[in-house]
């Protein structure tokens, strides 16, 4: 093992300018070029004081001009828009999570889905106060599996993991009455309160946007994590590289990009095969490398080990290298610009879901019933293609870091009961990390998560501020594109603790864990909640007393605001590096960034300046181990 | 209070201390006195380790007080916590070096105080087998006497070595606890600050098996940590300076473990907190990573390797075997698979019972063993080690081996139920478990009758040695195919390999060739791997290309080219835990040899420490050379630069030791006859001016020969 080095964004740069000289060669158009032509951008609609909900608008709020036709003012704009972009992002992850049931509702012993953790399966039915005993597990996977999708509708009652929560968590869910219903009620309710005619106070808006976001968090993320694991299997710990340079040359290279792990799922059990390997030898490689892009790559390199060959922004550059066979697709996150971008090289774009059907792409259905057969064939198409190579097009940068990854809530638990003393402690719970914390050597943790942003440079936010927390001994928990950048940079290599604080190098040393811990994809932000919860249990405190902080430095997409709901619903302080669209209005901004605190004792706060931004956060939660006298 | 706080109060405790101390010894003695540890080389040996500058004087005592000021750092993070734990061990051993101005003696046994560098060698070998399983420091006082007993006990009855600090030094002593280095039950000193001799035992063994060069922290942390398997055990109630105290240990990767319930929070694996100071014992070895080599042996007394140095005086003996008067032996026989029946130990003749207290008797007991990869020459490995066995059972003691054993049993053993068949037990479980790939089956044959013993001792024990006497006398660097390396001591000192040939045995003086052979046989992959010998580079230095690429490879490049019979050119390296070093003494063209034992000033001006300290940690010195003290006598001890004939100095106890031997070496190789009597000692010069008088006088035949540098 060479000596360890962090790799740099400078170098990150450096490689993608090597292959932007590839795309001016092929004439193909990037993001790059597209925000120079985006920008600026509006200012009404950055603001969020843009209506666009009748036809008697739209409707633009100005000092001049302080309301809308309706009269609406700037506060309902904003908390209306604000309310709709939440529903977006709860809608996208639900339905993602509704995907994993229906999965779920296909499984069988001899199937292309089987269940993996049958003993998660079980402990979440009697969770759920099904019964177990002597039923066949398929029987059960399928009776949970209607029982999850009835979350979606459900006439009556909350939602079921709700109970999860620490009883306070839960208290103030119901003082505050935002308990999340069927997770499509709160949807649908958003969309009909912003309804025009409907809903103006910003206040009732901004509590929806927090119930709805909560039946996201609490409802289909959770879902999706959770039944993903039963069916693929709950993560543990796993090596594995990021970062292009785990593309290899000589071998068919099939990325798989978006969010929905049951496709890639059987994209990885097929192309493993030796069937497949040795077709790919008759055409002339060495085999195959699957590697990903964005969430469906953390899915897998949780559960296999798969290589992260990017995060969000770098979409675009596993194309540019010129050996991506092909570059298969299912939702959420896929730039239509991979429709053109593709054609300028021998790539094949392959959409798979009916939710995400784009120009340019060729479309192969994929469904849970036909799964195996739909993935042989992709497999087939991208080994076809590896003829069509323009090897003067192909240059993959030879950037990779080592990872080790897959700290799924309960690989935390087991490293955690790593480091107990079997005459003195209980095992299975979080309290090696509560003494920790106590004690000082942690001084708190931070949950990176989020996407990347052109708004901010990319990777720099996220690698940044997550070298600020480890020199000051507070560990870092991510997810999302922040794992990913986490992972090309190095600080997922277990070396990674020489860059750590005394406290948390220590940590890492007797837990045998790297200091920035991969909890999966963003619907696995379930996870973390999953994790302050049993901390808050185990410990006493409160959640919002915990010193542990949300962070989305680089956040983009309406998920992202759905998550950031029910992160501050939950109770733990979010910090942001991007403006959400609602500075045009003050009520608005100052309840997002202070009111909301009255509510569920956890708010926003939002610094450009990401700098700033980390020193905040490490005095916060150094005001939250005061507060509790630690 | 927050443990930081507590621990920083602590430091600034433990350095208010220090620098009124100071003060005041500047004050009675000015600043140019001198200060430092007895039998070290390494000055005060903490703060060289940590900073690579050795301390002489008062002054420069009072100059480094800047530097731990500048660790004493208070931010609320582990770092300071752990920069003020070291700043308090530093504070403590300036307290404690204080204490040895002019020589003082300020412990008395059983207070031990301050190690010798040779106390630490002494360790390193039972350190690295595993024999010492690991250090447990306890401190202040228990919660009853029996408690502390218990602890202890339970502690040596493992072989894990103890010391101990504050107010359970009186409880041991008041419960009559046999303590003091050789049962390794060492009290150090009553104030918390006495914790600093143990902690320079860890941070000297890092410069010494370690190679850490002296200022190199991470270096040496990272030692400690990974290697050094201490703990402390802290009673409570504690109190700021034993917390201080305690971040120095986690900072160097040893836990605390205590019953203080209040006064701090618990931290993973590092600061443990439990009532029950019963359950400490596997608290603190499952804490640290402690495995023990289990062998459960059937006998009513303890079997651990912290008894191994228990003597037992003539009064409180119950029996006696004594090779020098009567006839004894012990002796390991070969035999066919089928002569043997496995576990089956047979006492022929009276027992212990049937004699009176404090007589001396006869004794022969014959191991007969058999198995598929069971060879004749492994009989002198296995038997060699009856010494330590039997010597491991409280209460037994045994010196000697073959036909010169002594063996006492004490009689708080016998009345415990200890019996002659327990010998048997202890020889069977110790054999089987050490060399279960050799022998299969074993049993034990214990002769008490007296005309049997002197029967079987001239008629089957002498004649067995004498042919494993002619056996070992064709056994010759040239005589065999193969050499073997050694790595036993890599968990130690990392890049250190030796290479064993039947003419130089391993410089702990613990393996010889054919011991390294019976390791191979047990695990060929383990420590000890053959290394061929065909391509030769240089006879006179004993220089090949097969042992330079094992060398490298073993040494993980470490060290590139080591020659076997030169102590100039590419000298084998050293471990630290050699018998002897040996080193050019230039007026003579000759060598001094010093031993671990010998405490006294050499002719090159340096101690055994001193001279230790030049060499160690697996890197090559040309000029010194660690060694064992049978190789002296070798044919082959520094050949290329002309023999034995360079000897010119010795201990006078060592030179008798090897005299027999190298006597005969002399003779053979020059014709010199009584060559020790013209090797000087320290009866005769301790200084090279004497030495040389001495030396012309007597016609020293290394005066006549070439100068080696």
């Amino acid at each position: 093992m060479g000596e360890f080095r962090m790799t740099t964004v400078e170098e990150f740069e450096a490689a993608t300018a090597r292959l932007l000289e590839t795309a001016e060669k092929v004439g193909a158009d990037t993001w790059q070029l597209r925000v120079k032509q985006q920008t600026p951008h509006c200012k009404f609609g950055e603001t969020g004081v843009c209506c666009r909900l009748c036809s008697m608008g739209p409707c633009r709020v100005t000092p001049k001009a302080p309301r809308g036709i309706c009269g609406c003012d700037a506060a309902g704009i904003v908390a209306r828009n604000y309310l709709t972009f939440t529903a977006g992002g709860a809608a996208t992850h639900s339905d993602h999570g509704r995907e994993i049931c229906h999965t779920l509702h296909e499984t069988s012993a001899d199937g292309d889905y089987k269940v993996k953790d049958p003993a998660k399966l079980i402990r979440i039915a009697k969770e759920w106060g099904v019964e177990t005993e002597g039923k066949d597990i398929y029987d059960l996977a399928h009776e949970m599996a209607e029982l999850a999708l009835l979350e979606y509708g459900k006439p009556f009652g909350t939602q079921r993991f709700l109970k999860r929560a620490p009883e306070h968590t839960q208290e103030i869910w119901a003082r505050e009455g935002i308990e999340p219903r069927a997770i499509d009620r709160e949807v649908s309710q958003s969309m009909h309160m912003t309804h025009m005619g409907c809903s103006s106070d910003h206040k009732a808006l901004i509590r929806h946007a927090l119930r709805a976001g909560l039946s996201d968090g609490w409802g289909g993320s959770m879902m999706g994590t959770e039944f993903s694991d039963v069916m693929f299997g709950t993560p543990h710990e796993i090596d594995t590289e990021a970062n292009l340079g785990v593309m290899e040359v000589e071998n068919v290279n099939i990325v798989v990009h978006g969010h929905d792990p049951s496709l890639s799922e059987m994209i990885c059990e097929v192309a493993d095969s030796k069937e497949m390997i040795e077709k790919a030898k008759a055409v002339g490689a060495k085999g195959i490398t699957i590697s990903g892009v964005c969430c469906t790559s953390n899915e897998v390199t949780m559960r296999r080990g798969i290589p992260m060959a990017g995060n969000f922004l770098q979409q675009e550059n596993v194309v540019l290298t010129g050996a991506c066979e092909a570059i298969i697709v299912d939702v959420q996150c896929i730039f239509p610009a991979l429709g053109p971008l593709s054609k300028c090289f021998h790539t094949k774009f392959i959409t798979t879901s009916p939710i995400a059907q784009i120009p340019g792409s060729e479309f192969i259905p994929f469904s849970p019933e036909t799964a195996g057969r739909d993935a042989k064939k992709i497999v087939e198409m991208a080994i076809e293609n590896f003829k069509n190579r323009k090897p003067e097009l192909v240059h993959i940068p030879d950037q990779k870091q080592k990872a080790t990854v897959g700290f799924s809530f309960e690989e935390i638990i087991h490293k955690l009961d790593g480091v107990t003393n079997s005459f003195v402690d209980k095992t299975g719970t979080t309290l090696p990390l509560v003494d920790c914390v106590k004690s000082g050597v942690l001084r708190g943790a931070v949950a990176m998560v989020g996407c990347n942003n052109p708004k901010v440079r990319p990777d720099v936010a996220h690698i940044g501020l997550m070298k600020k927390f480890l020199e000051n001994d507070i560990i870092v928990i991510t997810t999302g594109c922040s794992a990913q950048a986490a992972a090309k940079a190095g600080l997922m290599d277990k070396r990674a603790k020489d860059l750590c604080g005394a406290g948390l190098k220590r940590v890492c040393e007797l837990a045998d864990i790297p200091p920035v811990l991969h909890m999966g994809s963003c619907v696995d932000i379930s996870r973390m909640m999953i994790l302050a919860s049993e901390i808050a249990k185990d410990s006493g405190w409160k959640i919002s007393e915990i010193p542990v902080l949300g962070c989305a430095p680089e956040w983009m997409s309406e998920k992202a605001v759905s998550i950031g709901n029910y992160v501050v619903a939950t109770g733990i302080d979010t910090y942001l590096g991007v403006e959400p669209y609602a500075t045009g209005s003050k009520e608005v901004d100052e309840l997002l960034k202070g009111g909301l605190r009255d509510w569920v004792e956890a708010c926003f706060t939002v610094e450009t300046d990401i700098d700033k931004l980390g020193d905040m956060m490490v005095e916060a939660i150094e005001k939250k181990r005061e507060a509790l006298g630690i | 209070m927050l443990l930081f706080d507590i621990v920083f109060n602590g430091n600034d405790k433990m350095y208010d201390r220090a620098v009124a101390d100071l003060e005041a010894a500047i004050a009675k003695y000015g600043e140019d006195k001198a200060v430092g540890f007895p039998e070290t080389a390494y000055s005060l040996p903490c703060y060289y380790s940590e900073t690579g500058e050795k301390i002489a004087t008062l002054g420069e005592m009072k100059n480094a007080m800047g530097y731990i000021k500048s660790l004493m750092t208070r931010e609320r993070r582990l770092d300071s916590g752990f920069k003020s734990g070291v700043a308090t061990a530093l504070c403590a051993e300036f307290i404690e070096v204080l204490k040895y101005i002019d020589g003082a003696q300020p412990y008395e046994l059983p207070l031990e105080g301050h190690f010798s560098d040779a106390k630490i060698r002494e360790l390193g070998v039972p350190l690295v087998t595993g024999d010492i399983p690991g250090v447990a420091v306890i401190i202040g006082k228990a919660p009853s006497t029996q408690e502390a007993v218990d602890l202890v006990k339970s502690y040596q009855s493992q072989g894990i070595f103890v010391a101990l600090v504050g107010e359970c030094c009186d409880q041991l002593a008041e419960a009559g606890y046999k303590t003091g280095f050789a049962v390794r039950v060492v009290p150090l000193g009553k104030e918390i600050n006495s914790v600093i001799h143990i902690v320079s035992v860890a941070l000297r063994a890092a410069l010494i098996f370690g190679n850490v060069t002296p200022g190199d922290k991470a270096a040496l942390q990272k030692y400690t940590f990974e290697r050094i398997n201490a703990f402390v055990n802290a009673f409570g109630p504690l109190d700021e300076m034993t917390v201080a105290c305690g971040a120095g240990a986690i900072w160097y990767g040893f836990p605390v473990v205590t019953n203080d319930m209040e006064y701090t929070p618990s931290v993973p694996k590092s600061l443990i907190k439990f009532e029950d100071v019963s359950q400490w014992n596997p608290i603190s070895l499952e804490a640290r990573g402690i495995k023990l080599k289990i062998t459960n042996i059937d006998i009513p007394v303890a079997f651990a390797s912290a008894f191994e140095g228990e003597i037992i005086r003539r009064g409180d003996m119950q029996v006696e075997f004594d090779g020098s008067r009567v006839d004894c032996f012990e002796l390991v026989q070969t035999k066919e698979l089928t002569e043997v029946e496995d576990h089956k130990i047979e006492v022929i003749g009276p027992d212990i019972d049937e004699w009176g207290v404090g007589e001396k008797h006869s004794i022969g007991y014959v191991v007969e063993v058999a198995g598929k990869n069971m060879q004749p020459d492994f009989e002198s490995v296995i038997e060699r080690k009856f010494h330590s066995y039997i010597n491991c059972i409280e209460g037994v003691m045994h010196t000697g081996q073959r036909d010169m054993i002594r063996v006492r049993i004490s009689k708080d053993a016998y009345e415990a139920g200890f019996r002659l068949k327990h010998i048997g037990e202890v020889l069977y479980a110790k054999i089987k478990n050490d060399y279960e790939a050799i022998v299969d089956k074993l049993q034990v044959k214990i002769y008490t009758n007296p005309e049997e013993c002197t029967k079987l001792r001239h008629e089957l024990a002498i004649e067995t040695f004498d042919k494993r006497d002619a056996r070992l006398e064709s056994l010759t660097d040239e005589s065999v195919d193969v050499y073997y390396s050694c790595i036993l001591c890599q968990a130690f000192s990392p890049s250190h390999v030796c290479v064993v040939t039947p003419e130089r045995l391993g410089l702990c003086g613990a393996v010889s060739w054919l011991d390294a052979k019976a390791t191979n046989e047990l695990d060929p992959n383990g420590p000890c791997q053959i290394i061929t010998k065909e391509r030769i580079i240089d006879e006179r230095t004993g220089a090949y290309e097969d042992v330079n690429e094992a060398v490298k490879k073993f040494s993980q490049g470490a060290v590139e080219q080591v020659t076997l019979y030169s102590i100039m050119e590419d000298p084998m390296t050293s471990c630290g835990c050699f018998e002897c070093i040996c080193g050019i003494e230039p007026f003579s063209n000759g060598v001094i040899i010093a031993n671990r034992e010998y405490a006294g000033m050499t002719p090159l001006g340096m101690t055994f420490p001193e001279l230790a300290s030049m060499t160690g940690g697996g890197v090559q010195t040309p000029g010194f050379m660690g060694h064992g003290k049978h190789f002296i006598a070798s044919k082959k001890f520094m050949k290329a630069e002309g023999g034995i004939e360079r000897i010119v100095w010795m201990p006078k106890e060592l030179k008798e030791t090897v005299a027999e031997r190298l006597n005969k070496t002399a003779f053979e190789l020059y014709g010199i006859e009584n060559f020790t009597d013209m090797i000087g000692d320290e009866t005769i010069a301790e200084d090279p001016e004497t030495l040389l008088g001495f030396l012309t006088e007597k016609g020293h035949p290394a005066l006549g020969m070439d100068p080696m540098m």
